[in-house]
C-alpha cells in the first residue's frame, strides 16, 4: 500500500473507531468531560481564583493527555478481548497507519471536551491568534505523546485486568500529580526539578506561557528558564515515546 | 509449486514456569489454490502455525515463506496477500455488518465501487442480508462469527487463514460458510483452515494434515487417512446383543443407544454372522473421519508416553 492508502487507512479507522461510536452513544463523551471538569470545580471551589486560569490550561491539557489513556484501553481491548487488532496486522495496513488511525479517534473522542476548555480559556485569557495557534500546536504534539506511550504500553501485557490499573496509573501520575493544574511554583522550591521527569511538566509550562500565565520553574539559567527548552522537552518525550510505539511495541507476539 | 512453505518450524513458549513447546520442526507445504485443512486436539498447535503463518508470532527455530517471502524478515511483504480470521475474534459492538465488510476493505486499500459490490455479495452469499444494518451488539454470535468471516472472504486476498471460522454456527450457516469458502479457491485463493468439526475438514479439504503434540502426524487426504487406520470398517448394530461379546472383533462402543465395532476387514463376516445369528440388525460401512482421527491421535499420544 502506498503512503497515500496508508493515510487513507489511518483516517478510516479514525472514522470507524471514533466518529461512529460517538455518532451512536455521544454518553462515551462523559468520561472524557467528567474527571477534567470535576478537578476545575474543586480548584474552583477551594483554590484562590487566581490559580482557576492554570485550572483551565491544566483542563486542556488533561484532556489531550488521557488519549493516551483512551488509546492504551481501546488498544488492549481490541487486542485481547476482540482478536482485532490481529486481523489489522495480518493485512497490508502497516503498524503506522494502525497507530495513527487509532490515537486519531481517540482525539475524536477528547475533541468535543478540549474545545470546551479552550473556549473557556480564550473568554478568561486576553489571547493572541499566534499563541492561539501555538496552544492547538502544543496540544496535538501531546496528544501524539500520549497515545504514542499508550499504544506501546498496551502492547506489553497479556491480561486486560492487568492493563486497566496500569493505564489509570501511569496517565494519572503524567496528568494529575505534575504542575499540569496548578503552578509549578506552588511546588516546594528544592523539589521542582522532579517535576521535569514528567513530560506533562514541559507542555503545561509552554500552555501556561503562551496563555500568558505565569509561575514556570526558574532556575536562573537562561536556556532551562525559557519556553525553548520546555518545547525541546517535549519534542524530545514525543520522539522517545513515538519511537517506543513504532520500534518497541509488540506488534506481533514473540 | 508450494506457495507457503514451512521447514523445521518450531516454536517455545517460554511464560511461566514451565516452556511448552508447541511446534517441534514442523515441515509443511501448501500449493497454491489449495484449501488445507489443519486437525488437531486443543492445544495440538493448530492456531501456533496459524499465527507464526500469518506474521503475528514469532517462531523460535525454522522458517516459514509465504508467496516466496520469509515471514520473519519481509512481514510487510507477506501482509499484502493475505486476510486472517482469528479464533474466537469478535466484531466492534457498534458497527453493522454491512459497515464491517465496507471498512475493512477500505482500510484495506480496495476501491469504493469494488467495496460495493463485494460488500453486497458478500452480505448476501453468507445470508448476511437480513441483519445487514443490526449493529453487532444485537446479534447473535453466529450471526457475529458471519459476519467476522464475510469481512475477511471479502478482501479475495492470494492467502486466506481461517481458525476455526465457523465455530458457534448452526449447520446452514456452516453450509453456507462453506459454499463462500469453495467459491474463494475457486478463484485461486489458497486457505488453511483449522477447524474442530471433522465433518468440515472431509466436506471442504482437498488436504489435511493431523497434528499432535506440535508434530505433523498425518498429511495426505481424508479419504487416504481413514485407509491408514488399522480398523477400516464400521459394523453397527440394534438389538440384544451385549458389547462384552463382541470384544475380541476389535474396539467396541455405544453411539445413540447402538452399539458400534471398529474392525478389520477380515472380521467384518465373522461379526456379522454372530450378529445376525442373535437377531440384530446390523450396519456395515467405512470408518469416520472423526475415527480415523480418533486412532491416529490415539497411536501418537501412545507412542508419545
Amino acid at each position: 500500500m502506498s503512503v497515500r492508502s496508508q493515510a487513507y487507512a489511518a483516517f478510516r479507522i479514525c472514522y470507524f473507531n471514533g466518529i461512529i461510536p460517538l455518532w451512536r452513544s455521544p454518553l462515551l463523551m462523559a468520561a472524557v468531560f467528567l474527571t477534567p471538569f470535576s478537578f476545575l470545580f474543586f480548584l474552583f471551589v477551594i483554590a484562590p481564583h487566581a490559580l482557576f486560569p492554570y485550572g483551565v490550561v491544566g483542563g486542556v491539557l488533561f484532556t489531550a493527555l488521557f488519549t493516551g489513556n483512551g488509546m492504551l484501553n481501546d488498544c488492549a481491548y481490541l487486542r485481547l478481548e476482540r482478536q482485532l487488532q490481529q486481523v489489522f496486522v495480518a493485512s497490508p495496513v502497516s503498524p503506522l497507519a494502525y497507530i495513527l488511525g487509532m490515537a486519531l479517534s481517540e482525539l475524536a473522542f477528547a475533541l468535543p471536551a478540549m474545545t470546551l476548555f479552550l473556549v473557556i480559556l480564550f473568554l478568561i485569557q486576553p489571547i493572541g491568534v499566534l499563541a492561539a495557534l501555538g496552544i492547538v500546536g502544543l496540544l496535538l504534539l501531546t496528544w501524539l505523546m500520549a497515545t504514542s506511550l499508550g499504544f506501546f504500553i498496551s502492547t506489553l501485557f497479556s491480561q486486560l485486568r492487568e492493563i486497566w490499573p496500569i493505564g489509570t496509573l501511569v496517565f494519572s501520575l503524567l496528568s494529575i500529580i505534575p504542575p499540569v493544574f496548578y503552578p509549578a511554583t506552588e511546588i516546594p522550591a528544592p523539589w521542582r526539578w522532579v517535576a521535569f521527569v514528567a513530560p506533562s511538566t514541559f507542555a503545561a509550562q509552554l500552555a501556561d506561557r503562551l496563555a500568558g500565565l505565569g509561575g514556570g520553574i526558574s532556575t536562573g539559567v537562561p536556556f532551562v528558564d525559557s519556553p525553548y527548552f520546555d518545547l525541546v522537552g517535549l519534542l524530545a518525550f514525543t520522539l522517545l515515546f513515538g519511537a517506543a510505539a513504532l520500534f518497541f511495541a509488540r506488534w506481533r507476539e514473540n | 509449486m508450494a506457495i507457503l512453505e514451512a521447514r523445521g518450524l518450531s516454536k517455545t513458549y517460554r511464560k511461566g514456569p514451565h516452556p511448552v513447546r508447541a511446534l517441534d520442526r514442523v515441515d509443511l507445504g501448501i500449493e497454491r489454490g489449495r484449501l488445507f485443512a489443519f486437525l488437531g486436539r486443543n492445544g495440538a498447535g493448530k492456531t501456533t502455525f496459524i499465527k507464526i503463518a500469518s506474521t503475528l508470532l514469532l517462531p523460535t527455530e525454522g522458517e516459514l515463506h509465504l508467496f516466496g517471502h520469509d515471514v520473519v524478515r519481509e512481514p510487510a511483504l507477506v501482509r499484502r496477500e493475505m486476510a486472517l480470521v482469528p479464533q474466537e475474534g469478535k466484531l466492534f459492538y457498534h458497527m453493522t455488518p454491512r459497515e464491517h465488510v465496507r471498512e475493512y476493505l477500505r482500510v484495506r486499500g480496495v476501491s469504493a465501487e469494488a467495496t460495493k459490490s463485494r460488500t453486497d455479495a458478500i452480505l448476501d452469499e453468507m445470508g448476511l442480508l437480513g441483519y445487514q444494518d443490526v449493529p453487532a451488539l444485537r446479534l447473535s454470535g453466529g450471526l457475529q462469527q458471519r459476519t467476522l468471516v464475510a469481512m475477511v472472504l471479502a478482501t479475495e486476498a492470494p492467502f486466506l487463514f481461517l481458525d476455526e471460522p465457523t465455530l458457534g454456527m448452526d449447520p446452514f450457516a456452516r453450509r453456507q460458510v462453506w459454499e463462500v469458502i469453495r467459491k474463494a479457491t475457486g478463484r485461486g485463493s489458497t486457505v488453511l483452515l483449522t477447524t474442530h468439526y471433522l465433518d468440515e475438514a472431509e466436506q471442504l479439504s482437498e488436504e489435511l494434515a493431523v497434528i499432535e503434540g506440535g508434530r505433523v502426524l498425518y498429511r495426505g487426504t481424508g479419504e487416504a487417512l481413514k485407509s491408514t487406520v488399522r480398523r477400516e470398517v464400521r459394523v453397527q448394530f440394534t438389538g440384544a446383543i451385549r458389547p462384552e461379546e463382541l470384544q475380541s472383533f476389535g474396539k467396541v462402543f455405544a453411539e445413540r443407544g447402538r452399539t458400534v465395532v471398529l474392525t478389520t476387514r477380515a472380521s467384518v463376516r465373522e461379526l456379522t454372522e454372530v450378529a445376525l445369528a442373535r437377531g440384530a440388525e446390523v450396519t456395515v460401512g467405512p470408518v469416520t473421519l472423526e475415527e480415523a482421527f480418533l486412532e491416529l491421535v490415539g497411536r501418537g499420544i501412545e507412542e508419545e508416553e
